[in-house]
């Protein structure tokens, strides 16, 4: 059985399985695979890794596909050294072709492109029941805790993603973090309905598999009776989601969840802010549940946590720093410390907060100092809870996704449009929390809104597309070039 | 109207026609994720000129079954 002295998370999957090697660590449809076996299957994908002939450093482009192979292939990555780049199967063409170039990968795991130099292999060619890829490897290169396991990519507010270097010690001290303060352990039982592609989704299936727990790989919220019959018959004991999927879950089935309240031992919800009044509906609807509220980024993972029954009085707060491993604090632009009830930028700093960005570009104005720069404005009080009160990066946050306005200008002026500006405005329907409006520059001859809304659905994500649409006279600008996008919002 | 529906929710979830199946349900496909499924349900509202009752929502799982909850809601 390996040995993963540069990982956390690997040395607990092994330790686990020498202890207990039958229990279930992964339920995907009927399939339920032990401990032994997951770790078995980590093994086997290693040698295949290793038998294509990929070597520690090299990376590979990972297809979040929610499937047994993809848990075993990234696992197996981390064991060799082997840096996963980790993508959205469904992202558009343009944004995979960029994550590609930019991270010049030795193997494509999961999706077909063809263009570059790698290698294209399928899930299927990784099946762990048919293995013949050579001997078993019985010496694991020597891996450092300090080296690069992750790429994440998340929206830059240019409009280009920003690879995001997580290191070994990074998704470890992670998860030790957020294990700590949910009070995930072995006898834990969690349905995964967020994406892998992202970090809350990857970051509760490394959470649960270092704690010993069994994780429900489930496709995603989308049909929720499947979702409550899955919580009914695998005695669900936590989940976790993002506040849209709150939103969905109230309008497609009211308060039937709560049915499951004596049941779910801890939910998680985070990447995006959770209206107050939900936070005292999930406190009455789970009495007895720990509702574990986090703020973070790709960057800086679950940097605060709050538990909305001990934080009652507090609920406008988004709590304190996750763990004695991180701290958090406001700082000015000058990159000085505020004196409490200040508002001032988030500041992180701890052992999950990234190595850099991928690009150097990115890096430039990504620290002060140690501290990591969130663009996110808020103020802590004088008992150490913090607040957000605003945003300094221009992103628009759909149900938790991040959106460019960069990137959604950038569609409607290609398609013949002289100017136009996006800015955030609150989801009329009240579930994605914020959507994009378009202001559209007039012009001789235009195309209509339905005409341009069609031409942006082959060209942004569904979540990109502007919910609403305004003609005006002119883009306000500032002298440099700047949209004045506060005059917009007025 | 069974064409005319799958049409939607092929459009809406920018796939190929032939994957909406009668049996394909909601979640079977990374596209028909939960915003996805709302943007069905508002869209079928609005170019239909129909509203799904509350109570129906959370049994509309599968194509099969919202194309019977529109042909029983505009009588076809």
């Amino acid at each position: 059985m390996f040995d993963a002295p540069h990982s956390h998370v690997l040395s607990c999957i092994a330790g686990l399985a020498r202890h207990n090697p039958d229990k279930v660590a992964l339920v995907e449809g009927n399939q339920r695979i032990t401990r032994g076996q997951l770790v078995t299957n980590i093994e086997i994908a290693a040698s295949f890794l290793t038998s294509i002939g990929l070597k520690p450093g090299d990376r590979i482009l990972l297809s979040a596909r929610k499937e047994l192979e993809f848990v075993y292939l990234y696992f197996a990555a981390q064991l060799l050294g082997i840096v996963n780049v980790v993508v959205d199967p469904t992202s558009p063409q343009d944004r995979l072709d960029y994550i590609l170039r930019t991270t010049n990968p030795v193997a494509v795991i999961g999706l077909n492109l063809l263009t570059g130099n790698h290698r294209c292999i399928q899930f299927d060619d990784v099946n762990v029941n048919h293995s013949n890829w050579g001997d078993s490897i019985y010496t694991w290169p020597k891996v450092n805790a300090d080296d690069v396991a992750d790429i994440m990519f998340t929206t830059g507010t240019t409009g280009a993603p920003k690879g995001v270097c997580l290191s070994h010690a990074n998704l470890s001290g992670s998860a030790s973090n957020i294990n700590g303060f949910i009070g995930n352990r072995e006898e834990d039982i969690e349905a995964l309905g967020l994406p892998l592609s992202h970090s809350f989704g990857l970051g509760r299936l490394r959470c649960v598999m270092m704690a010993g727990g069994t994780m429900v790989l489930v496709g995603n919220f989308a049909n929720l009776k499947a979702f409550f019959t899955i919580l009914e018959q695998e005695h669900v004991t936590g989940f976790g989601m993002v506040p849209a999927v709150w939103q969905y879950i109230k309008r497609l089935s009211g308060t039937r969840i709560a049915k499951f309240s004596n049941q779910l031992r801890y939910i998680e919800v985070g990447s995006a802010a959770l209206p107050i009044e939900d936070k005292r509906l999930l406190m009455e609807l789970f009495p007895n549940t720990r509702l574990c509220i986090h703020y973070g980024l790709t960057e800086a993972s679950r940097a605060l946590f709050s538990e909305l029954h001990l934080n009652a009085k507090n609920l406008e707060s988004i709590g304190k720093p996750v763990s004695s491993h991180v701290e958090v604090c406001i700082l000015d632009e000058n990159g000085e410390p505020v004196p409490d009830g200040t508002d001032g930028e988030l500041c992180v700093c701890g052992n999950m907060v990234m190595k850099s960005y991928l690009l150097p570009d990115d890096n430039a104005d990504a620290f002060y100092d140690r501290w990591f720069r969130t663009g996110d404005w808020g103020h802590r009080d004088s008992n150490g809870y913090f607040y957000l009160t605003g945003r300094k990066k221009e992103l628009i946050n759909v149900g938790g996704e991040k959106v460019s306005p960069a990137t959604i200008e950038a569609a409607i002026i290609s398609l013949g449009v002289p100017d136009c500006a996006c800015i955030a405005i609150p989801d009329p329907n009240g579930v994605l929390g914020e959507v994009p409006k378009a202001f559209l520059q007039r012009y001789d001859n235009p195309l209509t809104i339905d005409e341009i809304r069609q031409h942006l659905a082959h060209l942004l994500l569904s979540n990109e597309i502007p919910v609403q649409y305004e003609w005006v006279d002119v883009i306000p600008r500032s002298s440099s070039g700047k949209i004045q996008r506060l005059k917009l919002k007025r | 109207m069974e064409n005319k529906v799958k049409a939607i929710i092929a459009r809406v979830l920018n796939v190929d026609p032939v994957v909406i199946t009668d049996g394909l349900c909601s979640g079977d496909i990374p596209e028909w994720d939960s915003v996805g499924n709302l943007a069905i349900i508002s869209t079928l509202e609005q170019e239909l000129e129909i509203e799904f009752p509350l109570e129906d929502l959370f049994d509309l799982t599968s194509v099969q079954s919202i194309v019977d909850e529109v042909n029983q809601l505009m009588h076809v």
